[in-house]
C-alpha cells in the first residue's frame, strides 16, 4: 500500500462530484446551451429501448459508478502529490479521465452504441469531434467540475475528529484480563525488540486525532501483527495502548481492547513495553500545558499496573523532548504553540509525568523496569561563528533537559536560567532534584537519519544525515546518565536501503558494548510501515512511509528478513549475556561508587 | 520514476513471487472475461478477420491474458497485494490494456472498425471485468505462493545477512579498496 485511503469518503466525494457534473449538464441543456448529455448517452447505451427516465436512471447509475472508481484512483495515486489546495489538486487530475473520454471513450461508445450504429443518432466521429467542438468542451467542462467536488471533498484520509473517536471493541469488560500459561523468558537479557506504532497527537487546535494505530490498521489486524513479532523471533514489542481512547476521565478506563490484546501477548510469549504516553493526551486532558496531566497520567500508569500485574517493563512517556518541541515550540501538535515559555511548561509537565508514574508503577510493582525512551540529538555548528557556536551549545543542552529533571541531573547554570526565565519555579526545580527514580531506569535512545542537526550560518537547524552516528550521540546520553542503554528506535525511510541502515545501526550497538557501556537492548521501530511520518504527522495526508519490517499489506519487507537473520545470527550469544536485573544492579553500584568519589 | 517507486517500497521483496501469482491470476480472470465475450460475440469478427476459429481466438486471449497477469505482477509488485485496493489497480491495468490493445489493432488501424454495437462493448466490459478479477484474486494467490519466512542460503540472505552493511547501491558508488588509486 502506498497511500492509505478512506475510501467510504473517496467514493462520496467522485459521486457528489459526478452528481455536480449532472446538474450543470441539465440546467445547461435545458436552457439550450449545447452541452453533451453524458448521462443520457450511456443510458441510451445501456438500455436503448427504455423510456427517457429508465434511461436516464441507468446512465446516472453508470455516471456515478465510474466517477466513484475514478475518485479512488485519485485518492491512491494523486491526492497530495501536488501542492496546491485541494480543489486545484482535484481539477488537476480531472486532465488524466478528460482526455481518455474525450479521445478514446466518446468514439468508442459512438461504436458501442445501437442507435448510432442504426443511423438513429449521428456519430461524433473518429475523435469526437464531427459534431463540432462543443461536445469535447463540455466534456472537459464537466470532467472540471467533477474534479473541483471531488478535491473539494477528498481531504484528510486518516485520523479523525477528536470528539467521534473509533470503537474498538464490543466485548464487555472482563473483571480481570484473562491470562493463560506464559511463554515469556523468565529472566530478561539482551531484547531485541520491535515496536507498534502508536503516536496520538491532535492537530488543528485539538479537533482532528492522528492515531498511527488506526491508520496503519492495527486495530484491525492487532492479531495478525502479534502473531508477526514471534514469526520473526522477536519477544520484546514496545507496544503503547491507545491513552486517548482508554484514559475516557479521571478514574474512567475502557479496557476492553487492551485486555484482548494484552491476553494474546500472554498467550504468544510476547513480552510487552508498555508504552504509556506517546505524544498525545485524551481530550479531556486537553494538551501538555495543562498542569493537571502529570497527576492524571500517574493515575492511569497505577491503574494500568494494577490491571496488568504480569507487565514488567514500561516507557511512562515516550520521547519527552520531541513531544515538548513539537507541541510547544514548533507549533504541529497538541497544545501547537511557539514559544519557549511553552516548551518549558511542557517539558516540566512531561518529566514531572515522568516521575509520578514511574512511583506509581513502582508502588504496584517494586520489580519494574523503565525504558526511558528519549530521541538522541545532536547539534553540530557549521561555522566558527560565536553566535552559531552560542546556539549549537544551547541547543545540545536543551536536548537533555527532560532527562536531567527525570533523573535528578543539576542543569548547567544557562539551562537552569532559562527555565527560571520561561517560568519553571524554583521549588518546583528543587523536587525535581530531590527525586530518585533513576534505580530500575535504562535510558533508551533513539536514532534517525534526521537526528543530528546542523546550525546553519543562519542559526537554522538543517538535518545532517548520519554524520557521527548512534554510536558518539548515545554516547554522549551515557557519560551524562551513567544508565544501562537501549536502542529503542530506529529506521530507514528508503526501504531499498532498510537492511544497510539495520545492520550499521547493530554495529553501532556492538561496538559501544564492546567499550563497555551496557547496552541491553535494540530496536527496529516499526514492525509495519507507518503513515505520514515524512511530514512529522504535521497533516493528515496519508502518504505511507515504508519503514516497517512489514508492509501494511503484513507482506515482509527485505529489512523484516534482515532483521530476523541478525537475531538468529546473535541471539544465541547474546542469550548468555548478564540478566537485565544485574546490569540494574551494576549500574547502581556503579552510581553509588561515582557518588563517593564526587563527594571525595 | 521507477527509482522512486522502488524507495518507496513497491519492491517485491524475497518472500513473494509476483509475476508467477500474476500468471495465475490473470489465467484464472480470463474465465468470467470469456464468458463476457462468448456473450456478447465478441471474439467472432476478430476471429473472421484473421481468418480463425472463435475457439482459436479465445486460446489465444487466454494466452495474452496470461501475458497481462505477468506484466501486471511485474508492474504492480507489493501493491499488488493490497486486498483494499486490488481490485482498483486490477480494472485500471484491464482499462489500459484494452486502451493500449484491441482499439488501436481493432478500432483503428483497419480500414474500417472492426468491433461494432454489442460486441465492441463485450469486449470493454471482457478486460475491465479481467481486470477486476485479476486485482481481487492476486493477493488471494500470492499469499499461497509466499516462500516462508526462513532464511535462504544464496542471494537472498547476502541483501539481508552482515554483507547488506556495505551494500552502496542507493549510495554514490566507493572506489574499490582492491584497485590501487591513478
Amino acid at each position: 500500500m502506498i497511500r492509505s485511503v478512506a475510501y467510504s469518503r473517496a467514493i462520496l466525494a467522485g459521486m457528489a462530484g459526478a452528481v455536480a457534473w449532472e446538474i450543470t449538464a441539465r440546467l445547461l441543456i435545458w436552457a439550450g446551451v449545447p452541452f453533451f448529455d453524458l448521462v443520457m448517452t450511456l443510458g441510451t447505451l445501456t438500455l436503448p429501448n427504455a423510456s427517457p427516465g429508465v434511461s436516464w436512471l441507468a446512465g446516472m447509475a453508470v455516471h456515478l459508478l465510474v466517477g466513484a472508481i475514478w475518485a479512488v484512483f485519485y485518492a491512491y495515486f494523486f491526492w497530495s502529490v501536488l501542492p496546491l489546495r485541494p480543489v486545484f489538486q482535484g481539477m488537476a487530475f480531472a486532465f488524466v479521465p478528460m482526455p481518455l473520454a474525450i479521445l478514446i471513450m466518446h468514439p468508442q461508445f459512438d461504436l458501442m452504441h445501437p442507435l448510432i450504429q442504426s443511423g438513429q443518432w449521428p456519430s461524433s466521429g473518429l475523435f469526437g469531434l464531427s459534431g463540432g467542438v462543443h461536445e469535447p468542451l463540455s466534456i472537459g467542462a464537466g470532467h472540471l467540475i467533477w474534479g473541483s467536488v471531488l478535491g473539494l471533498l477528498y481531504t484528510r484520509p486518516v485520523g479523525y475528529p477528536t470528539n467521534r473517536p473509533p470503537h474498538l471493541s464490543k466485548r464487555p469488560a472482563r473483571a480481570r484480563p484473562l491470562i493463560s500459561s506464559a511463554a515469556a523468558p523468565s529472566d530478561h537479557r539482551f531484547m531485541f525488540a520491535t515496536g507498534i506504532e502508536c503516536s496520538y497527537p491532535t492537530l488543528e487546535d485539538g479537533r482532528w486525532r492522528m492515531d498511527q494505530m488506526a491508520a496503519c490498521g492495527h486495530y484491525r489486524y492487532w492479531r495478525t501483527d502479534l502473531q508477526l513479532v514471534r514469526d520473526l523471533g522477536l519477544r520484546y514489542l514496545r507496544y503503547g495502548p491507545p491513552l486517548h481512547l482508554i484514559y475516557r476521565g479521571p478514574g474512567q478506563y475502557d479496557w476492553n481492547f487492551l485486555d484482548e490484546v494484552s491476553a494474546e501477548m500472554h498467550r504468544l510469549g510476547i513480552v510487552p513495553i508498555m508504552d504509556l504516553c506517546h505524544f498525545g493526551l485524551p481530550d479531556w486532558l486537553q494538551n501538555f500545558q495543562n498542569p493537571e496531566v502529570p497527576q492524571a497520567l500517574a493515575d492511569y500508569a497505577r491503574a494500568l499496573a494494577q490491571r496488568y500485574p504480569w507487565v514488567r517493563f514500561y516507557t511512562p512517556v515516550n520521547e519527552m523532548y520531541v513531544c515538548a518541541k513539537l507541541s510547544a515550540l514548533e507549533g504541529l501538535w497538541n497544545e501547537q504553540c511557539r514559544d519557549e515559555r511553552a516548551f518549558v511548561t511542557a517539558v516540566r509537565h512531561l518529566a514531572k509525568a515522568s516521575v509520578l508514574m514511574m512511583q506509581a508503577i513502582a508502588t504496584e510493582r517494586p520489580d519494574a523496569v523503565f525504558v526511558n525512551s528519549e530521541s538522541g540529538e545532536f547539534y553540530q555548528p557549521c561555522c566558527p561563528d560565536p553566535k552559531i557556536r552560542r546556539i549549537a551549545a544551547f541547543e545540545n543542552e536543551r536536548r537533555f533537559l527532560p532527562l536531567d529533571l527525570l533523573y535528578a541531573r543539576p542543569v548547567h547554570e544557562d539551562t537552569r536560567a532559562y527555565l527560571d526565565q520561561h517560568g519553571m519555579p524554583n521549588e518546583e526545580y528543587a523536587w525535581f532534584m530531590q527525586q530518585d527514580v533513576r534505580q530500575r531506569s535504562i535510558l533508551g535512545v533513539d536514532y534517525y537519519e534526521w537526528n543530528e542537526k546542523l546550525i546553519d550560518s543562519n542559526g537554522q537547524a538543517q538535518a545532517l544525515g548520519e554524520l557521527f552516528g548512534w554510536y558518539a550521540i548515545a554516547g554522549q546520553y551515557y557519560r551524562r546518565y551513567r544508565r544501562p542503554m537501549m536502542h529503542t528506535e530506529t529506521n530507514r525511510m528508503d526501504a531499498r536501503d532498510g537492511p544497510r541502515w539495520l545492520w550499521r545501526q547493530w554495529h553501532n550497538v556492538e561496538l559501544i558494548r564492546q567499550t563497555g557501556v551496557p547496552v541491553v537492548g535494540f530496536t527496529w521501530y516499526s514492525l509495519t510501515d507507518q503513515v505520514d511520518w515524512d511530514i512529522a504527522l504535521r497533516e493528515p495526508l496519508g502518504t505511507v512511509n515504508p519503514v516497517g519490517l512489514f508492509d501494511l499489506n503484513r507482506d515482509p519487507r527485505m529489512v523484516g528478513l534482515a532483521y530476523q537473520h541478525l537475531v538468529r545470527l546473535f541471539g544465541s550469544e547474546l542469550g548468555k549475556a548478564l540478566t537485565i536485573e544485574e546490569v540494574l544492579a551494576r549500574a547502581s553500584q556503579t552510581a553509588i561508587w561515582e557518588a563517593r568519589r564526587h563527594h571525595a | 520514476m521507477l527509482r522512486m517507486l522502488q524507495a518507496h517500497g513497491l519492491d517485491a521483496g524475497p518472500t513473494q513471487r509476483p509475476i508467477a501469482a500474476g500468471a495465475i491470476a490473470g489465467t484464472v480472470a480470463t474465465v468470467p472475461a470469456l464468458a463476457v465475450l462468448i456473450g456478447f460475440q465478441s471474439l467472432d469478427a476478430p476471429a473472421r478477420a484473421i481468418g480463425t476459429t472463435a475457439l482459436a481466438a479465445s486460446l489465444a486471449y487466454t494466452g495474452l491474458m496470461l501475458l497481462g497477469g505477468m506484466l501486471y505482477g511485474w508492474l504492480f509488485q507489493r501493491a499488488a497485494n493490497d486486498p483494499r485496493g486490488g481490485w482498483l489497480f486490477g480494472m485500471a491495468f484491464g482499462f489500459v490494456l484494452w486502451m493500449l490493445g484491441p482499439i488501436p489493432l481493432l478500432q483503428w488501424l483497419p480500414d474500417q472498425p472492426i468491433l461494432r454495437g454489442y460486441p465492441a462493448a463485450g469486449l470493454l466490459l471482457a478486460q475491465l471485468l479481467w481486470g477486476l478479477a485479476l486485482g481481487l484474486v492476486f493477493p488471494l494467490i500470492h499469499r499461497h505462493l509466499h516462500t516462508g519466512l526462513e532464511i535462504r542460503p544464496g542471494s537472498e540472505s547476502r541483501s539481508t545477512g552482515p554483507e547488506a552493511a556495505v551494500q552502496t547501491h542507493v549510495l554514490r558508488p566507493l572506489p574499490s579498496s582492491r584497485q590501487p588509486p591513478p
